[in-house]
């Protein structure tokens, strides 16, 4: 293997690029019209553009990125995460061509993106699920049944698509008289979203918490897994804060947890790198979710505490090389790691996308600190796409170490010209409950909707004094410099962006779903 | 020289005085000397009482519309609005925004997946007008206070640019 195509932009196209010089690789860059001055674009050896802005034209179109391996002479594509990555179509669309995809068989991908065959595969293999239907529920069969089927789950229950992710087609149901109009609405819903209405149903664990658990394998027979995530702040089913080791899980459940995890993965033959997710009980008890069977956008926060390039584990699988690693170095947490998902988002306008040009940007760093991110000063966020900007990972000896580095870097962190989240997570990783590492998947919802409206950035009143008297001094030098003192726009013009406070009742916005093909 | 602003945590005056680098102000009653360097688009402040403790920051002020400031300091964005006569019936809680017509626009391009009101309808404040999927979500946009729809301008499936009118409020 000599040339990668990454078959992605942003923050991930830029990590696998980075992996690829690591190990002498070529990189091969396509992009979107707006993207033609991306970092990705521009970091690569060589590039190709791939049709116009929306995904379905350019980032998701198999043809044409076939098309762009084969014009430069690639010999493997990396997927990265979102987009194509856990398309079975482009994996054997790949491997008729000739080319190496940097991630599981197409037959892997489609039996683990059912999720009632992931399921039945982790039966077999003797791992605990969530309570369910093994078979999935076509369309056709009648609501009595389905109504008889969950009373023998037990209520609460869950009504989820096969083919689903991000929520999209997921209803909870408490009682059987609800269940019927909450199968119409998870059935159109999928079947708009995936083109795939059938449903399965699961019980709903209360308060569960999200712990998945990395996993490398090669073409040799070798499963390994690593250190468990914990994945628990989640805001509407979206991961926002990362971290490992759970601080929860004790010596004995990770080692249960992690050969459960390698158990599903070796008896479907799975290769390369995947994730298993689980679902954790306020008594302790995990039960299989599903398996993700791509790099996921967390997993820089498992090679800070393993020490291992986990991309680069993916090419060098790829290439057929067994894993030579240790066992006992990715089940031994060296320190704690944290990561922040920094989005282009109000978090005082209810998270609205906030794209744009980027004025100004300054990325902390020093100990334990590693940004993985795409944008600069000069970037302009497009709102074609998802809208992560970086990745903030800190590095600890102990979680209070990592929790203050964070703290820090985050203090260290400057965007400017767009709105971002960093403003809330200064907030979040000032909260009781998570510094004592007490949530789960509910947590951060249910502390937003009791919060109010104050603005994240107004959480220290004396910054705001400091703030006034920044304004007064910049009005008065402007004043005296003779630039106009009456309201005028912003550095990048755009006035959508220039609302006011008192503005903002029109501006809020409610979240409804995001796409998960779109999100790592 | 007197700049009067608001905050998040309410209103502020300040009068100061500018001596080459260093600006005596009065805030609250307290004075303070705050000395400022310029660099490369951001400022250093450096503010203390006179012979007390001296306080460092580094501080980026950026200009929005309607006498907005952004204020970048310690990793947060912090909105300051300069009061300014002519603005003063603009301000953040005048009943102005209470009343007299007002048009829903989209902040950024996007299609339109819902229309949740016709015209005519009485809406509640915060009552969900229209769902626009921008950015790979979809985002329903509220009433800003109750009224009656008095047009709707999009259907479903319509894309719209930033600040196209969507529906008006009567």
């Amino acid at each position: 293997m000599r040339k990668i195509l990454i078959a992605n932009r942003g923050e991930i196209a830029v990590r696998v690029m980075r992996a690829c010089r690591d190990m002498g690789l070529a990189t091969v860059a396509v992009y979107s019209e707006c993207d033609r001055a991306a970092r990705h674009v521009r970091m690569a050896d060589e590039a190709i553009g791939i049709g116009p802005n929306p995904p379905r034209e350019s980032y998701l179109r198999i043809d044409r990125i076939i098309d762009a391996a084969r014009a430069s002479g690639a010999d493997a594509i990396h997927p990265g995460y979102g987009f194509l990555s856990e398309n079975e179509d482009f994996a054997a669309a790949c491997r008729e061509a000739g080319l190496t995809f940097i991630g599981p068989t197409a037959e892997a991908i489609t039996l683990m993106g059912s999720k009632t065959a992931a399921r039945r595969a982790a039966i077999a293999a003797g791992v605990p699920v969530v309570p369910g239907t093994e078979e999935p529920l076509a369309a056709d069969v009648p609501d009595a049944v389905i109504v008889e089927r969950a009373t023998q789950i037990g209520f609460p229950v869950m009504v989820k698509a096969v083919a689903g992710g991000g929520g999209k087609g997921m209803r909870v149901v408490g009682s059987p008289a609800d269940l019927p109009s909450a199968i119409r609405a998870a059935r159109s819903e999928a079947g708009a979203a995936f083109g795939d209405s059938t449903i399965y149903l699961e019980r709903r664990l209360e308060r569960p918490r999200h712990i998945e658990v990395q996993l490398l394998a090669d073409h040799h027979g070798t499963v390994l897994a690593c250190v468990e995530r914990e994945c628990s702040i989640q805001r509407r089913h979206q991961k926002v804060i990362e971290e490992t080791p759970s601080p929860v899980v004790s010596p004995e459940q990770r080692a249960r947890l992690t050969s459960a995890a390698a158990a599903v993965a070796a008896s479907v033959g799975y290769t390369n790198a995947g994730t298993v997710e689980f679902l954790f009980d306020e008594q302790g008890r995990f039960y299989f979710l599903e398996v993700n069977t791509r790099i996921q956008v967390e997993h820089p926060v498992t090679e800070m505490i393993t020490g291992v390039d986990l991309v680069a584990w993916q090419i060098r699988i790829a290439c057929g090389e067994r894993l030579t690693l240790s066992a006992d170095q990715l089940l031994t947490p060296r320190g704690h790691a944290i990561e922040c998902r920094v989005y282009a988002e109000d978090p005082d306008a209810g998270f609205l996308p906030s794209p744009g040009l980027i004025t100004s940007l300054r990325i902390p760093s020093g100990p334990g600190i590693r940004d993985d991110g795409w944008a600069e000063t000069g970037t302009d966020v497009p709102v074609f796409y998802d809208p992560l900007i970086s990745k903030l990972i800190a590095w600890g000896e102990d979680r209070p170490q990592a929790i203050a580095r964070m703290r820090r870097a985050l203090l260290e962190y400057e965007v400017r010209g767009i709105r971002t989240s960093l403003p809330f997570f200064q907030w979040m990783l000032r909260q009781p409950a998570f510094l004592a590492g007490e949530f789960h998947t509910e947590f951060l919802d249910e502390l937003l909707q009791r919060r109010g409206v104050e603005g994240f950035s107004a959480i220290d009143p004396s910054l705001e004094e400091v703030a006034a008297i920044a304004a007064c001094i910049a009005d008065a030098e402007d004043a005296s410099a003779g630039r106009s003192a009456s309201p005028t726009a912003t550095t990048d013009g755009r006035s959508s962006k220039s609302e006011g406070w008192w503005d903002r009742p029109a501006l809020s916005w409610k979240h409804r779903a995001r796409v998960e093909a779109l999100r790592g | 020289m007197t700049c009067d602003l608001e905050t998040q945590g309410g209103r502020r005056s300040i009068d100061f005085r500018q001596r080459g680098s260093v600006w005596e102000m009065t805030l609250d009653g307290r004075i303070l000397s705050v000395d400022v360097t310029p660099i490369a688009g951001r400022r250093s402040l450096l503010i203390g009482p006179a012979g007390g403790p001296v306080r460092s920051y580094e501080v980026a002020v950026e200009r929005r519309t309607n006498g907005e400031r952004i204020v970048y300091v310690n990793g947060l964005a912090v909105p300051v609005w300069m009061v300014d006569p002519r603005e003063r019936l603009r301000r953040r809680g005048n009943v102005s925004a209470e009343t007299g017509p007002r048009s829903i626009v989209s902040p950024m391009p996007g299609r339109i997946v819902k229309v949740l009101v016709r015209e005519g309808d009485v809406v509640a404040a915060h009552q969900g007008l229209v769902v626009v999927e921008a950015m790979k979500m979809e985002n329903e946009l509220r009433a800003p206070r109750a009224g009656q729809v008095s047009t709707v301008k999009v259907v479903e499936g319509m894309s719209v640019e930033a600040r196209a009118v969507l529906v008006t409020l009567a």
